[in-house]
């Protein structure tokens, strides 16, 4: 088993809230003035002596990293990732605790710390390489690839200020690339940037951390790529850790926890139950075939939708569709049973949406009951509400999978014998 | 695990050292310090007319400017001394003072977004702007010294070249006394945003009381304590009298001056040290 690389003990942050004194020497005078020497209260001075205005943002976290190891920090915002991975960047010291470590860090919190926008790129390739601890051997020998990587080429003597958005966001990233510190520490800079440009990064951060061993530290919201890069996690929340260890348990536990859900609505009587003088709903339901009852809905658990209604009228050609749409309102099916003539009575439906079939993402289910052929009897919108989270498996694709479904139809390739002569 | 005591390499704790300077830390990053050199000199003349010229331009102009004024129209006295010799001296060395000090200060406030997002000794930040007064002040340092040439040669104004000598420990005092001043102004300048106006304020009143176009000898003996107070008088009469051997001070006022720089130039540093840690949780 590899080294410990990094040790963090008992880390704690103490953020005061609104502002320090007041921010101006005049304003301070005034304070000075009226609360020392006339003795009045100043409503324009906020006290920091109040418990009240104090927040701990990281309290008591310990964990320990071994060397080519690379840990994923999630959590939802505020939960003091950030703060985490600013303290382990030395740019904020802890409150308390105490962070041991070895080898050479660079931290990545921005894409492109210290640009000059009036210098060339040139310039600012050993500008930004400089300041993010390279020195100027390093980046001489990098210089070619790093231009390669950002393909930049034609512009190297223009000043930045002139680049493109994307074009600066690519020379930035190809200088962060390209440092070879023992630990690297990145924050969501991969929000920034298209789709094409997202892979590249987590692209070259995978070969960092699997082909290099270095070890990676790596805040982000988004899944894939957590759970594709990393194989150890923290659960950030409200300054805690809340789960630790194998990314695939926390990041099952933080979307299972996290998740807006709807997986079950049930009726005990006709009165509460939703609907109208036809139809009442009195419970629908969705179960979904997981191997693990830890684990989130993700694209290959099939789920079965189950639900039980009360016909109240005599002799109808009825019929249901279950209609499934994505949280943004696209529909992604609309299944109709077969209509058949009902009488007053309860009625139970079932349906199995197999595994490998939706993409993942928020959906919702809805269902129509009509008679005859157009008659709406009743519509119960958005009665479930589920999220399907992602699973990849030896594919180095991290970005959102198009498409609204994503079956598992085999695309088969087939080597022909190039035709030699004529 | 080895040797634990051994295994670790670095540390960070909550604490924040008085005398944090780690000198092999600094060396380690003296190519970021360059850079910084290098990025300021050439960005601050992107776009301009003149460019690096502006260096040279600007004390040959202000040395116009006060032959006119001081010596033309009020007519104040050079101790025989010409007059556009006598003002470029002062100039020049008036110069690295404000640059050193005013620049300085801006040190944290300029730096405040890359110092938020990565780590390096933030007393870089300032080194590489003293560093760059000191390349702006060597073109202007050289201007002087071609000029003086100038006069030696058909002129006939003397100089001692080992008389000369003295115009480094004159610089030393001087850039130490501004980087100091400025490191510290640098730190309250966070808490204090409208301490900027003051210090521009300051810098042109004090240029007043440095006897910059005036000798020491001129004042009159009702204000000569302030001007004896002034801990810069001493380096600016020296610096005078390396060159043309005219000025009056004693050992006493040169130990006051040093003294007074090195109190300085340390209470900057450790200040520095101490708050910019500190700080960048406020800023």
């Amino acid at each position: 088993m590899s080294e410990i690389i990094i040790q963090v003990e008992n880390i704690s942050k103490l953020y005061g809230l609104g502002a320090i004194g007041t921010g101006s020497l005049r304003r301070e005078m005034m304070h000075w003035w009226r609360n020392t020497v006339l003795k009045k209260e100043d409503p324009y001075f906020q006290s920091t002596e109040n418990e009240k205005n104090y927040l701990w943002a990281l309290k008591n976290i310990n964990f320990e990293i071994r060397e080519g190891e690379a840990w994923g920090i999630i959590g939802q915002n505020g939960a003091g990732k950030s703060t985490l991975l600013k303290i382990l960047s030395r740019i904020v010291k802890p409150t308390e605790g105490i962070v041991r470590g070895r080898g050479r860090v660079s931290s990545l919190l921005e894409v492109g710390t210290g640009f000059h926008n009036e210098l060339t790129g040139r310039e600012n390739i050993f500008i930004s390489g400089n300041i993010l601890g390279m020195n100027k051997r390093e980046i001489s020998e990098k210089f070619d690839e790093i231009v390669d990587f950002s393909g930049i080429e034609l512009f190297l003597d223009t000043p930045v200020k002139r680049y493109s958005s994307g074009m600066y966001v690519r020379l930035a990233f190809a200088v962060a690339a390209h440092m070879q510190p023992d630990i690297l520490i990145v924050d969501e800079v991969l929000a920034v940037g298209d789709a094409e440009f997202q892979k590249k990064c987590l692209g070259k951060m995978n070969d960092a951390s699997s082909k290099l061993g270095r070890t990676v530290i790596f805040v982000s919201h988004n899944m894939q790529a957590i759970n594709n890069l990393c194989t150890k996690s923290i659960w950030l929340k409200k300054g805690m850790i809340n789960e630790i260890g194998d990314t695939r348990s926390v990041v099952g536990k933080y979307m299972g926890g996290e998740q807006k859900k709807i997986w079950k609505q049930e009726f005990h009587t006709l009165e509460e139950a939703p609907g109208t003088d036809y139809i009442k709903v009195l419970s629908v339901e969705l179960i979904p075939h997981l191997t693990d009852q830890m684990n989130p809905i993700d694209i290959r658990t099939p789920l079965t939708v189950r639900f039980k209604f009360y016909n109240a009228g005599k002799n109808v050609n009825l019929s249901v569709d279950l209609l499934l749409f994505t949280l943004a309102g696209d529909c992604v099916f609309d299944i109709p049973s077969k209509s058949s003539t009902c009488n007053e009575g309860m009625i139970e439906a079932e349906c199995m949406i197999p595994g490998n079939f939706l993409n993942d993402g928020a959906y919702y289910f809805s269902l129509y009951f009509v008679e005859g052929h157009s008659k709406e009897l009743f519509y119960f919108e958005e009665c479930l509400q589920f999220e399907v989270a992602d699973f990849r498996e030896n594919v180095y694709w991290y970005d959102k999978w198009w498409g609204q479904v994503r079956p598992n139809f085999p695309l088969k390739l087939k080597k022909t014998i190039p035709k030699t002569g004529s | 695990m080895p040797d634990k005591q051994n295994w670790w390499e670095w540390e960070i704790n909550g604490g924040t050292s008085w005398l944090g300077v780690n000198l092999k830390e600094l060396f380690n990053y003296k190519d970021l310090l360059f850079r910084l050199v290098r990025k300021d000199f050439l960005s601050s003349y992107q776009q301009t007319l003149l460019g690096p010229f502006w260096v040279v331009f600007q004390p040959i102009l202000t040395v116009i400017t006060y032959v006119f004024v001081f010596h033309e129209v009020i007519g104040i006295s050079t101790d025989g001394v010409p007059a556009l010799l006598y003002y470029l001296t002062g100039i020049t060395l008036w110069n690295l003072f404000a640059d050193i000090f005013s620049n300085t200060s801006y040190a944290y406030t300029q730096s405040i977004t890359i110092f938020e997002k990565v780590y390096f000794p933030r007393l870089i930040a300032p080194l590489s702007i003293l560093a760059l007064s000191f390349l702006k002040f060597g073109i202007q340092f050289l201007l002087l010294i071609i000029i003086a040439g100038y006069f030696y040669l058909f002129r006939h104004i003397e100089f001692n070249f080992i008389r000369l000598l003295i115009s480094l420990p004159v610089i030393i005092i001087i850039s130490g006394t501004g980087f100091g001043a400025g490191l510290i102004f640098s730190i309250i300048t966070i808490k204090y945003k409208d301490l900027f106006n003051l210090l521009q304020l300051f810098i042109r009143l004090f240029m007043f009381i440095c006897p910059i176009f005036y000798s020491v000898g001129m004042v009159p003996p009702k204000v000569r304590l302030l001007v004896n107070f002034n801990p810069l008088s001493i380096p600016f009469e020296m610096f005078r009298f390396a060159f043309f051997g005219k000025g009056s001070f004693n050992s006493l006022q040169i130990f006051y001056c040093t003294g007074f720089m090195i109190i300085l130039l340390l209470a900057g540093i450790v200040v520095f040290n101490k708050w910019s840690d500190k700080l960048i949780d406020l800023a």
